[in-house]
């Protein structure tokens, strides 16, 4: 392996640890969640102005679909957020 | 007494061999368990054990730093679709997400990191504040 790909490996993983994702706790998980949804809708938003790439377009609307439908089965708003947060509500 | 099960030496070739003991770090300390097989995820590698608990390879004592992973441009859109499909599946049977030791909470945690990864090479980012 290069120096180069040991590089960037330390530094994926650095990235990972400090969003909090390589040992997600349960606490954790529907902050996460959300945050996963903004970053996927914040590229099909990009992707929607675009009139090319429609196969990307589709592969990230499939994803955010997943993101929500696990969001709503799984009820994390509701189970895991703290009362009153003006989030816990969205769908 | 014979062992059924060969503990993994400190400074083995990794990953161990299927058969081998491992240990790895839970909530309640450390555990052990044989290793039945090793199997890619999204992002890192899970250490699937004889009585079925799925353990992310960065939790194995003797792992290697930093822990091996895969580009999310490495997963082919089957492979992505898939694990999405599972994982749904997986929440509308009802099993329960919460066990960190199943499969379910591994291809959570993974589908995560893994999304993170894809979107944030294109400079998306969550906000910080709502």
């Amino acid at each position: 392996m290069s120096p180069y790909d040991e590089f960037e490996k330390e530094q994926v993983w650095k990235l990972l640890s400090e969003a909090g994702l390589v040992d997600i706790t349960l606490d954790d998980f529907p902050e996460l969640l959300k945050q996963a949804k903004h970053v996927v809708m914040g590229r099909l938003s990009e992707l929607l102005e675009l009139t090319t790439d429609i196969q990307e377009r589709q592969s990230v609307a499939y994803s955010l679909g997943t993101l929500k439908k696990l969001e709503t089965t799984l009820r994390v708003d509701a189970c895991r957020s703290s009362p009153g947060d003006p989030d816990a509500s969205e769908k | 007494m014979e062992p059924t099960a060969k503990q993994v030496d400190t400074g083995a070739s990794w990953p161990p061999e299927e058969g081998q003991i491992i240990t790895f770090k839970s909530l309640s300390g450390l555990k052990t368990g044989i290793l039945r097989e090793v199997r890619w995820g999204l992002v890192w590698r899970d250490f699937i054990l004889e009585d079925g608990r799925v353990i992310p390879e960065h939790k194995i004592l003797g792992h290697p730093e930093p822990p091996v992973w895969r580009k999310a441009d490495e997963v082919s859109q089957d492979e992505r679709e898939a694990g999405e499909e599972r994982l749904v599946s997986m929440a509308e049977a009802g099993l329960d997400p919460w066990d960190q030791e199943q499969s379910f909470w591994a291809e959570l945690n993974q589908y995560l990191a893994y999304t993170y990864l894809r979107f944030k090479q294109t400079g998306h980012k969550a906000p910080d504040a709502e």
